[in-house]
């Protein structure tokens, strides 16, 4: 029997009892659907999260106190909320000194409340090296930055975040007005361009920056950095950058055996690679649990088809007599399965597309997220794969019963 | 063409063994219009089941167009109920959902050396043999009882089959279709096809050249039929 003659006796099949068959391809329509909608939701997650991370700089290192365990997603205490104090102005100094390095930036970080006239928010303000701003993309759409000779005099001047600045000002310039922070008066020089939320989640359009010293002295009090930044020569590797800054860190803190490192070094990559592993197993997950509601929508293929080969055990009989084998039965079956899952999984792909366009829309219009919209080729063929896989697995056992009916026994059916 | 020796069908279930033919050996020739009689519970759909190929004996010899039927596998028996039988039946068997020539389609599609543009003349020139040229394209489940039955003989004749096994084909039909569908057996006959028909109606029987009784699974008689212009001048009328 010619292919082209199963399929047509199949499509017949499902055209016959078209109620039934859209009934039955929901499970499989609402499954591909969700796999393809999470699936994109989770490209697009990533996609926004790599925009992130590459945003906040280019050959970007970080230093950050205490140590991290092997293992690539275990975190030093510090960005658990536990203090360490291991960063010092001497690792700034060593670091400077390497060619490799052409900016560095301390930071301190800390929360507080800033004010101007009746208007006041939360905020963290970050102390940071002059050098911060070029190097983490940090520009200012009012006023300026400040300078290193503002960092080294204890200026008392401030650049807001976008958010910041409008939560204070309304709609108006702020430069060269003084707000209030824990009760130190700064006068603001810079209004900064909107950044959105930056990678691991913190808001950089509400945010105050502050000189470091200004910023570790008087407001905080402190002799430690809460992290150190730099920026590596483009002519280095990034791995060979890290291990160089490792290096000098330990020859700093007088560490010989690396298993007592008490800092960490990460570069860009890692980060995007930690991220990425991360998103991706979220969407593995997710799409998982998804794909759970297309064993239930082969499950109801199943039944129909059992349903199908019973109401229509005369044809199969009939089909024998006039010279069908055991095989062409099968065929016939196993095509209009196929053919229920294939079109339920079509169905599913534009259901899911049009989701996917309807959460990009939402998110870019109405929340004002940068989402990129993410429609992963990948999820269409695996979601066609998948349901054609389904319709063949869930199929097989009643073609098999169909194939396998004696022709005198079904051409008695009534 | 068809050689039976001592031919047996025992049926077993739940222990109980049932023999629904007990023996019996016969030949049929090529161009034979053979009719196959016999009360109720007889044997008779039991034999036309093994000749045409839908079962197997358990006892005997049963031998078609030099081919015994105990060494076929069941993928060339199929093969040989395609291409050398043509079935008609009592209740039609047509697929309502499917057109005329759908139906008569069917067995072709299971000829792998037909065309599907050859399946079309082959379909055409079918229909046109009983007469339903116009109706190519209907529905089958809209048509008549009458006109189903020949739908069934055209999809019986388009493989151009050596022997055509009719089992009661006007059983299910009014007086002048079944006299419709009788001619065009008796014309197929004319023409040469070999036809075996089973049936409990004496006056159909007589379109046959030659009448086999069957009772409790054993041959009663096997004779010719007496030429009668008559009784089939009157069952045309």
């Amino acid at each position: 029997m010619r292919i082209r003659d199963s399929i047509k006796i199949a499509v017949s099949g499902v055209i016959h009892a078209k109620m039934r068959s859209f009934l039955t391809m929901l499970g499989i329509v609402i499954g591909i659907a969700s796999v393809i909608l999470l699936m994109s939701i989770g490209g697009s997650a990533q996609a926004l999260i790599i925009n992130q991370v590459k945003g906040i700089g280019s050959n970007l290192i970080f230093v950050i106190p205490g140590a991290t365990k092997s293992g690539r997603f275990s975190a030093p205490a510090s960005t658990q909320g536990i203090i360490i104090k291991t960063l010092v102005s001497g690792d700034v100094d060593a670091l400077s000194r390497n060619p490799a390095i052409v900016a560095i930036s301390p930071e301190v970080r800390g929360q507080a409340k800033i004010v101007y006239g009746n208007n006041d928010t939360d905020v963290t303000y970050l102390g940071v090296d002059s050098a911060f701003f070029p190097m983490r993309n940090f520009n200012v759409t009012e006023g300026s930055t400040f300078s290193s000779r503002d960092v080294d005099a204890y200026e008392h001047v401030v650049v807001l975040g976008s958010e910041t600045a409008k939560t204070l000002f309304g709609g108006y310039n702020p430069v060269g007005k003084t707000v209030r922070l824990k009760d130190v008066s700064f006068t603001v020089i810079g209004v900064l361009e909107k950044k959105g939320i930056g990678a691991f989640g913190i808001d950089q359009d509400n945010i105050a920056i502050l000189p470091l010293s200004v910023g570790q002295k008087q407001m905080l009090g402190i002799d430690y950095y809460t992290d150190i930044t730099l920026q590596v020569s483009d002519a280095y590797n990034a791995d060979f950058a890290k291990q160089r800054v490792t290096s000098i860190m330990r020859e700093s803190h007088g560490i010989t055996d690396p298993n007592k490192d008490d800092f960490t070094v990460r570069t860009q990559e890692d980060a995007l690679s930690m991220l990425g592993t991360i998103t991706s197993v979220l969407t593995l997950f997710l799409t998982s649990i998804a794909a759970i509601s297309l064993i239930v929508g082969g499950i109801g293929i199943m039944n129909i088809m059992l349903v199908a080969v019973v109401e229509r055990t005369r044809e199969i009989g009939l089909r024998k007599a006039v010279g069908a084998t055991t095989g062409d039965i099968m065929q016939q079956f196993l095509w209009e399965s196929v053919i229920l899952t294939m079109l339920g999984g079509l169905i599913g792909i534009l259901i899911g597309s049009f989701f996917t366009v309807l959460v990009y829309l939402v998110l870019t219009y109405l929340v004002k997220m940068d989402w990129v919209f993410v429609l992963p080729s990948s999820a269409i063929w695996l979601s066609v794969g998948v349901s054609t896989i389904t319709g063949i697995i869930f199929g097989l056992y009643p073609s098999r019963e169909a194939a396998r009916k004696d022709p005198i026994e079904a051409l008695r059916y009534e | 063409m068809i050689h039976l020796h001592n031919l047996e069908k025992t049926y077993s279930e739940d222990g109980e063994v049932t023999k629904a033919l007990r023996g019996i050996s016969f030949d049929i020739k090529k161009g034979e219009f053979v009719a196959i009689m016999g009360p109720s519970g007889s044997g008779k759909s039991t034999l036309l089941h093994l000749l045409s190929f839908l079962d197997r004996p358990t006892g005997g010899t049963y031998v078609f167009n030099n081919k015994n039927v105990t060494t076929l596998t069941d993928f060339e028996m199929a093969h040989i109920r395609n291409a050398e039988m043509g079935f008609i039946f009592q209740s039609f068997n047509l697929l309502s959902r499917f057109s005329v020539f759908e139906n008569v389609a069917m067995p072709l599609m299971y000829s792998p050396h037909v065309s599907v543009t050859h399946r079309k003349k082959l379909v055409e020139r079918a229909v046109a043999s009983v007469g339903l040229e116009e109706k190519l394209y209907s529905e089958a489940g809209k048509l008549s009882g009458g006109q189903k039955q020949r739908v069934a003989i055209a999809r019986a004749l388009v493989n151009d089959p050596d022997v055509i096994f009719a089992d009661e084909p006007t059983g299910n039909l009014d007086s002048v279709s079944g006299a419709q569908v009788m001619g065009i057996l008796h014309q197929l006959h004319e023409n040469g096809r070999t036809v075996i028909l089973v049936t409990h109606e004496t006056y159909t029987a007589q379109f046959a050249d030659r009448l086999i009784h069957i009772k409790d699974g054993l041959l009663e008689s096997d004779e010719p039929i007496k030429k009668s212009r008559k009784t089939k001048e009157e069952f045309f009328k």
